[in-house]
């Protein structure tokens, strides 16, 4: 997943599986898939909102206000 | 002939003293202050002012002054109760006596303040502007905006020796359960005469860089009698509202809330409530997370779940369906053994009764050859010692030899051979001649 993909953006796909798995008779194959996808997504969810970004610290670090 | 007059200090005594005769007791008058000056041991200096409604132009205008000693009465009851430093803009109730100074000449002193005429005045000011920015279609902008998911990296706009400043980022780091939080202090006065464009200034500064944030905090330390007259202010308010990230406001008052609560995309009481409000933004955005975890392990185990039942399912038909095919299949051989058996056991029969037959047959064939065969033998024999020499000689056939050998041929003979003619009784020993 690219940096510039948005915290709501995973958030959208993670419902998005969430939707599937609710409804779809999914085959295992795309069902391991899925789960893993979400897996990703929502570590990536929890870093972002509990690891400190050291890129966006920076720039407000260093930006003049 | 000289004109009759009086001398100044005689017509301001005559002013005095009439004036004292009209207004013996203190009146209620309606002005707006335009200079207010607070000096020697809290006296306050007031002008006050009377606008012409229509075209804003100043129609009335007087000294007034406060004595310390009311003053330090009338001030924190006044400022208390509408939430507003007395000053000058500000539309006042008060009751006041008519003075007159044959030196510092006509002023009015105030005795009483009445607040609810100032709060009545600012209720109906704040209505003003709302309507207006109602009007210009801009009210609710800022409300309009989506709410960040993540209320991360917040943009504050502060005072940086400001109490609430310092609360707010107490607040942020020590009960944040461990989110993250990144904030960048933009410096303002948030209060005084300076403090709405020092505000405005600090907006336009977050604006040129608004989107590494994602909300906006306006805040500043409490206090009972906080000056609240800049955040009532149209200016401030439409920009704001019309901010492109959500605008939160913590300003610390208990009162009505001023048109920047108004506007603002959320409105607390205190800085320390903004921090929470944040923080309880993200866990609710947290709880989210963890509940679509929960559910898709949920969700995943029921569908995995429902394959493995389906695998049972068919694991089940397969089985039954092949015990079925075996039953059937057996069903089947055994007709067909069954089939195969007796058709064997009427062929072996029928093959029996054919054999028998055969062999019956051959056997007597066979005998009949035997015979057949037995009295040719017996014929063939007969024959045979019918032809024994022993036989022709019997039947009167002879038999010459010439040295032992049988004589066929006269040829075989000269004179003077000795020859044996044997006969069937005998022999004739005879020379050949």
């Amino acid at each position: 997943m690219s940096k510039k993909t948005t915290y709501s953006e995973s958030i959208k796909e993670i419902e998005n599986i969430l939707a599937q798995l609710e409804n779809d008779n999914l085959d295992v194959d795309t069902l391991t898939e899925k789960i893993q996808r979400a897996a990703e997504l929502i570590k990536i969810c929890k870093e972002k909102l509990l690891k400190t970004d050291s890129e966006i610290q920076k720039i407000l670090d260093d930006m003049e206000s | 002939m000289p004109i009759p007059s009086i001398s100044l200090l005689e017509l301001s005594l005559q002013v005095k003293e009439s004036l004292k005769q009209s207004f013996s007791q203190a009146v209620w008058i309606r002005a707006e202050i335009s200079e207010l000056h607070e000096k020697y041991n809290d006296h306050a200096y007031v002008e006050l002012i009377e606008k012409d409604p229509e075209s804003d132009r100043i129609i009335a205008k007087a000294k007034a002054t406060c004595w310390a000693s009311t003053y330090r009465l009338l001030k924190p009851f006044f400022e208390s109760t509408t939430g507003e430093y007395l000053s000058a803009g500000m539309k006042v109730l008060i009751s006041c006596t008519v003075e007159f100074h044959e030196m510092y000449g006509f002023s009015l002193n105030i005795r009483d303040i009445d607040p609810t005429y100032t709060i009545g005045d600012l209720a109906k000011r704040k209505l003003e502007i709302l309507r207006r920015l109602e009007n210009e279609g801009v009210l609710s902008m800022n409300k309009n905006l989506a709410f960040p998911l993540l209320p991360q990296r917040i943009a504050i706009i502060s005072s940086s020796s400001a109490a609430g400043y310092g609360d707010f980022l107490h607040q942020l780091t020590h009960s944040s359960n461990g989110f993250v939080f990144y904030t960048k202090l933009f410096p303002a006065t948030m209060q005084g005469d300076g403090a709405q464009k020092s505000i405005i200034d600090a907006l336009d500064k977050v604006f040129t860089c608004n989107e590494i944030f994602d909300v906006v905090v306006i805040i500043r330390g409490g206090g009972a009698t906080a000056d609240l007259h800049c955040f009532n202010s149209y200016e401030l308010a439409a920009h704001c509202t019309q901010f492109p990230l959500p605008v939160l406001a913590g300003i610390g008052h208990l009162r009505d809330e001023t048109v920047l609560d108004a506007v603002a995309h959320e409105s607390l009481k205190t800085p320390t409530a903004v921090a929470e409000y944040l923080i309880e933004k993200i866990n609710e955005t947290y709880e989210t997370l963890l509940n679509a975890q929960q559910q898709i392990v949920v969700l995943a185990n029921r569908q995995l779940q429902n394959e493995k039942q389906k695998l049972i399912r068919i694991l089940r038909q397969l089985l039954s369906g092949e015990k079925e095919f075996i039953y059937k299949q057996t069903l089947s051989l055994n007709a067909v053994l069954h089939q195969l058996k007796r058709l064997s056991e009427k062929q072996t029969k029928r093959n029996t009764t054919t054999l028998d037959g055969l062999s019956q047959k051959l056997q007597g064939k066979f005998h009949l050859y035997i015979t057949y065969k037995k009295n040719t033998l017996a014929l063939l024999e007969k024959e045979v010692e019918l032809l024994t020499p022993q036989n022709l000689l019997k039947k009167g056939y002879s038999l010459t030899l010439k040295n032992g050998k049988i004589v066929r041929s006269v040829s075989q003979v000269k004179t003077g051979d000795q020859l044996i003619t044997k006969l069937h009784e005998g022999e004739i020993e005879s020379v050949a001649q």
